[in-house]
């Protein structure tokens, strides 16, 4: 069983943001929802001023508080550790958005499908893109999201997005399960993002925290991520979040 | 100010010697290895079409994921060398690009008057076509000068720059004046090959980023993704970066030290660099002596000796003057000389005068930047720069100069082609031009037909045509559509004697993405018909367009399109994953029509003939010049002409056709015999003081002649001259977002950057009462016709900029798209163009005096 972690290499990030525009193609989170989050950081003063990026994906963690507080065991941990939410268990407590340090939930107040940006149904998209899309909303709609996977067999890749219920960061399940890596890795330029599997020595994310220092985002609240940082362009406590997205609660 | 956080490989003391470089081109260091993956099909109905970007400029390669023929995402394609299976935002966004339905649908035929709102009527193709091509038929009869194409970005020059112009004998004007095209002029003129300056990252130890905005733009030649990757590999080998900015926020987290320099002030710098590297001694006399115009004896007029019209050169040895290339001479680099009794210098000996002057001190005062600062990071270029020292590469020992530049669009200020040639000399001096590890200008060494040709102008009498090309105005001319508009307005004024009557603007908004928006608002009142040719209905279509026909985005063929990263060789071609939404129609279908309707398709000159020219095919493969082709037939016929046996067919498989490494032979111009193909670097332009004195001769104004001169010569910018209250100089930029001003109404997109914002420095703001969020005025100032223009918008505040300097994106200020609405004003409506407002190569400047107050 592999023991899956993402390394992320503050060094290399350019701040683009693909990462989060990949995940929200691939997973299709409605608008203002973000399963991965890149904060842009400014500290110090002109002209000795700092900038510096900080990719945030669910943390994955292995004493997981949101495991914890959930009430029906949607939030769950899988074997490989993926940290994982049943939508179909889900009854939208909200506990885990409560409980998690790094904000990576977010519950859909609004329907998702009335949520994508544009509005498909109305009549002058819907008739001239049927043809094509065969009414998907939104048109990239992914079939993948509503299967059930792992061993489990559930509804844990976005479950098609429902009001109601909670939703984060699966590191892409339905891609880890094809062999493939999360869309936030595949997409970042610069190869900053590195996902693979932490107990095999030769995996990508093992070679590069042998070669470097890593350090977890607040390892001392015992949470235990999987999500592991290396590089020095780490913002220090004086940095103030500059170009937030819209709508963004991170 | 320094922020050094990384390590930084000071120049060792290796100069004199000799290293080889193992596996140069074929591989090298790379230490970036992408994540990409080839995906496995596994989701019914799944399959992957190769394809390219259709948004940015270098046409990154990329796979349409597509379930039952829908395309659900678009993905990096693995083996694309400009991005290696990776994508930007931009590049992911497009999936929702395609499917909005606010593209324009059908044909559109206006129905109101023009120069406000307008309201259509959908019309059918042939309706639209019939119409828009007599329109050319009829101009064209009567007067080809009356037609005009602008294009703000062509996806496949060969189809439409060049085939469909030369058919049609339109006046083509493009976008690069408000890109970076006097920085091309710049290096067209002083060293020979079309393009910019850029490092040879693989080799590149000290890196001044000027003005590079490396987090949100590619720089020269990339719209992004290929020279971030490099960078990242640079530094990981210990590559120093200084960055010099207004701003901080281009360069981010890889500024080693950040030189906030005063906008338009980058030509003083570049001369202090000059002055200390000869005051040092970090001076390449060998080339310098041998490959530039350095030791041209130069007369007290400024021109150069010449002998039976031949240049000449001092040779010590006999202390005679002798023709240039004499065999046996070893010029002498400086001093100065009597011959025949006239007094002459080196071309070198002026320059070392000419820069004399500009010391750290001096620059200090222009730029805003420490003296000492100045005088290190010169020095360290010095140092870096292992003048004297060989590398070899492929075999062939070349100069090893890892010193280098990235500066792209510093060419955007009124000074921005004497700035980019300043910036030039400042490595000619240290031998780094095309050198190992140095300055490049494209991706191979390719000397481009302008280097003759821009010191070869003649200058002429009015009647000029309506860009003013070889008028004595602007010499060299980038046929910036601004100058256009200003002229429309004023044809007698600049010895014109005509109006374009009808346009055809092909992906381009100019009442969004040129400045300046008020001039293109007057000019375009003027023509009597404007056929647009676009995806969306542009600000420019809303107002002005009488016919729209609307293009396919991504779901077409098109190319034939570069891939290589500079490095290594490779092509490749749009191809469709999926058939046209909607009723849009590929481009080169659409020219292929309008010039049956015009009658210039068929025949000897026809469309086609020229298509069959511009993509040079083979005898065996030329188009028939009297049967209009399917466009997929035409790249068919492109491909097997190239050698790609399977034709079309291997780039809907496979996407990209890599041709391998360039060989150092075709890489450096050193690696050439004789080294440059002979083309000598041209550090004095005595050509540009010929133009100056001929313009004057002519009547023309100091405003146009006072930047020709023989050595970039710094002066305060004409924006300096708009009254005090005027404190801020506003600057414009790029975000990483966007692609120009056609990608900020698409919701992805605008999800992450959904507002305009002017970014001004807290201790700035605090003393106007502005503090971060709040809504302000901005006013600008056109310092020479005291005209004002002003726009609200949000204040941002930032430490990231100078505290005299304001900065603006130049995206945003769309209004017919609803995800476009409440998004703020564009800069462009503050900026001014024409005089004081742009290069004297007919550039467009982005920088103007503002004042800014709490709304």
């Amino acid at each position: 069983m592999p023991r899956y972690g993402m390394v992320i290499d503050l060094d290399r990030c350019v701040g683009c943001r693909a990462c989060m525009e990949a995940c929200k193609v691939e997973n299709n989170t409605p608008q203002a929802i973000f399963w991965m989050y890149l904060f842009r950081f400014e500290e110090g003063e002109f002209p000795a001023t700092r900038i510096s990026f900080l990719p945030r994906p669910c943390m994955h963690c292995d004493n997981a508080p949101c495991v914890k507080v959930c009430p029906t065991g949607a939030r769950y941990k899988r074997d490989d550790g993926l940290v994982a939410t049943n939508a179909d268990a889900c009854i939208g407590s909200r506990y885990c958005v409560a409980a998690c340090p790094y904000g990576v939930n977010s519950f859909n107040w609004k329907e998702p499908k009335a949520n994508y940006y544009l509005d498909w149904s109305a009549p002058s998209a819907a008739q001239a893109l049927k043809p094509v899309t065969a009414g998907a909303v939104p048109p990239y709609d992914n079939p993948d999201l509503d299967r059930k996977w792992g061993k489990e067999q559930r509804k844990i890749a976005g479950g098609g997005h429902r009001q109601g219920i909670v939703e984060k960061c699966t590191f892409c399940v339905q891609r880890v399960e094809k062999g493939l890596k999360p869309a936030c890795v595949t997409a970042c330029p610069v190869s900053a993002l590195e996902f693979g599997d932490l107990d095999d020595p030769a995996s990508a994310v093992s070679r590069r925290l042998r070669s470097d220092r890593s350090f977890r985002l607040r390892e001392d609240f015992g949470t235990e991520p999987r999500v592991h940082y290396i590089g020095a362009a780490r913002a220090g406590t004086g940095a103030r979040e500059i170009e937030q997205p819209k709508g963004a609660t991170a | 100010m320094a922020i050094t956080r990384r390590t930084f490989l000071k120049g060792s003391a290796v100069a004199g010697g000799t290293s080889a470089l193992a596996s140069f081109l074929a591989g090298g260091p790379k230490t970036l290895v992408a994540s990409a993956q080839q995906p496995a099909a596994a989701t019914a109905g799944e399959d992957f079409v190769p394809t390219t970007c259709w948004i940015g400029k270098q046409d990154c390669g990329m796979l349409a994921r597509r379930i039952n023929g829908r395309v659900v995402s678009f993905t990096g394609h693995p083996d694309h060398p400009r991005n290696v299976g990776t994508l930007c935002p931009k590049g992911v966004a497009q999936v929702m690009a395609i499917y909005d339905p606010n593209r324009v649908q059908t044909p559109l035929i206006r129905t109101n008057e023009k120069g406000k709102s307008g309201t259509w009527r959908r019309a059918s193709w042939d309706e639209a076509l019939t119409l828009v091509g007599q329109k050319i038929k009829e101009v064209r009869a009567r007067d080809k000068r009356l037609l005009i194409w602008q294009k703000g970005r062509s996806k496949a020059g060969a189809f439409y720059d060049n085939a469909f112009v030369k058919a049609s004998g339109a006046t083509g004007l493009g976008h690069g004046a408000y890109c970076s095209d006097a920085g091309y002029r710049a290096a067209e003129y002083t060293i020979g090959p079309h393009g910019v300056l850029h490092p040879d990252f693989r080799h590149t130890k000290y890196l001044i980023s000027w003005g590079w905005n490396v987090t949100n733009a590619g720089g020269n030649k990339f719209c992004f993704i290929t020279w971030p990757q490099q960078l990242v590999q640079a530094k990981e080998r210990g590559m120093k970066v200084v960055v010099i900015d207004p701003r901080l926020r281009g360069a981010g987290p890889f500024a080693d030290e950040w030189l906030p320099i005063r906008p338009g002030t980058d030509l003083a710098l570049a001369l202090s660099f000059a002055s200390v590297l000869i005051e040092k001694g970090y001076v390449d006399r060998g080339y310098l002596a041998k490959y530039t115009n350095s030791p041209y004896l130069v007369k007290e007029d400024g021109t150069f000796l010449r002998v039976d019209g031949k240049e000449q050169v001092w040779d010590p040895a006999s202390g005679s003057a002798k023709p240039v290339g004499a065999a046996g001479v070893e010029p002498a680099l400086e001093g100065e000389f009597t011959v025949g009794g006239a007094k002459v210098k080196t071309a070198y000996q002026l320059f070392k005068e000419h820069v004399a002057k500009s010391t750290p001190e001096w620059a200090a005062g222009v730029c805003g930047v420490p003296a000492a600062d100045i005088r290190r990071i010169a020095t360290e270029l010095g140092e870096n720069a292992l003048i004297g020292h060989t590398v070899v590469v492929d075999g062939v020992t070349l100069p090893h100069r890892p010193v280098s530049v990235m500066a792209y669009h510093m060419a955007q200020q009124e000074q921005g082609f004497e700035a980019i040639r300043a910036m030039i000399m400042v490595f000619m001096l240290l031998g780094a031009m095309e050198a190992v590890g140095g300055v490049r200008i494209d991706f191979t060494w390719k000397p481009y037909a302008n280097y003759e040709k821009l010191d070869q102008i003649k200058i002429k009498d009015p009647p000029y045509n309506i860009y003013l090309g070889d008028s004595k105005y602007f010499p060299i001319n980038s046929k910036l559509p601004g100058i256009v508009a200003k002229v429309m307005q004023n044809p007698a004024k600049y010895g014109v004697d005509y109006t374009p009557e009808v346009m055809i603007l092909h992906m381009a908004n100019p009442l969004g993405s040129f400045a300046s928006q008020a001039d293109f608002i007057a000019a375009y009142k003027k023509f009597k018909f404007v056929a647009v040719i676009d995806p969306w209905l542009s600000e420019t279509a809303d107002y002005f367009a009488d016919v729209v026909l609307p293009a396919a985005t991504i779901e077409k063929y098109e190319g034939p399109l570069g891939a290589s990263d500079q490095y290594v060789d490779a092509t490749t071609l749009r191809v469709p994953p999926m058939k046209p939404l909607f009723q849009s129609r590929p481009e080169i279908e659409i020219y292929m029509d309008l010039c049956e309707k015009a009658g210039i398709l068929y025949g000897k000159d026809g469309y086609l003939d020229q298509v069959n020219q511009a993509l040079k095919l083979k005898d065996a493969y030329k188009l028939d010049l009297g049967a209009k082709p399917a466009v997929r037939d035409i790249f068919d016929r492109w491909a097997k002409s190239e050698g790609i046996a399977e034709g079309v067919a291997y780039f809907e498989k496979k996407g990209v056709k890599a041709k391998g490494a360039f060989p150092a032979k075709k890489f450096y111009g050193f690696a050439q015999s004789p080294p440059f193909n002979g083309k000598t670097h041209r550090l004095y332009g005595e050509s540009l003081l010929r133009y100056q004195r001929e313009m004057k001769a002519k009547g023309a104004e100091k405003v146009y002649w006072q930047d020709y001169t023989a050595f970039p010569t710094w002066r305060p910018p004409t924006k300096d001259a708009s009254p005090a209250a005027y404190d801020l100089t506003l600057i414009s930029y790029k975000l990483v977002e966007f692609k120009q001003s056609r990608s900020s109404f698409i919701p992805l997109l605008a999800e992450l950057a959904p507002e305009q914002r002017l970014e001004i420095n807290p201790k700035t703001a605090k003393a106007k009462g502005v503090k971060d969020g709040d809504m302000v005025w901005v006013e600008s100032q056109n310092a020479l016709t005291g005209e004002t223009r002003k726009v609200k918008v949000r204040a941002r505040l930032t430490e990231g900029i100078r505290p005299d300097t304001a900065g603006m994106p130049h995206h945003y200020g769309m209004w017919t798209h609803p995800s476009a609405k409440g998004q703020g004003p564009t800069a462009n409506t503050l900026f001014f163009t024409g005089e004081g407002y742009v290069t004297n190569t007919a550039d467009q400047s982005f920088q103007v005096q503002v004042k800014v107050w709490k709304a």
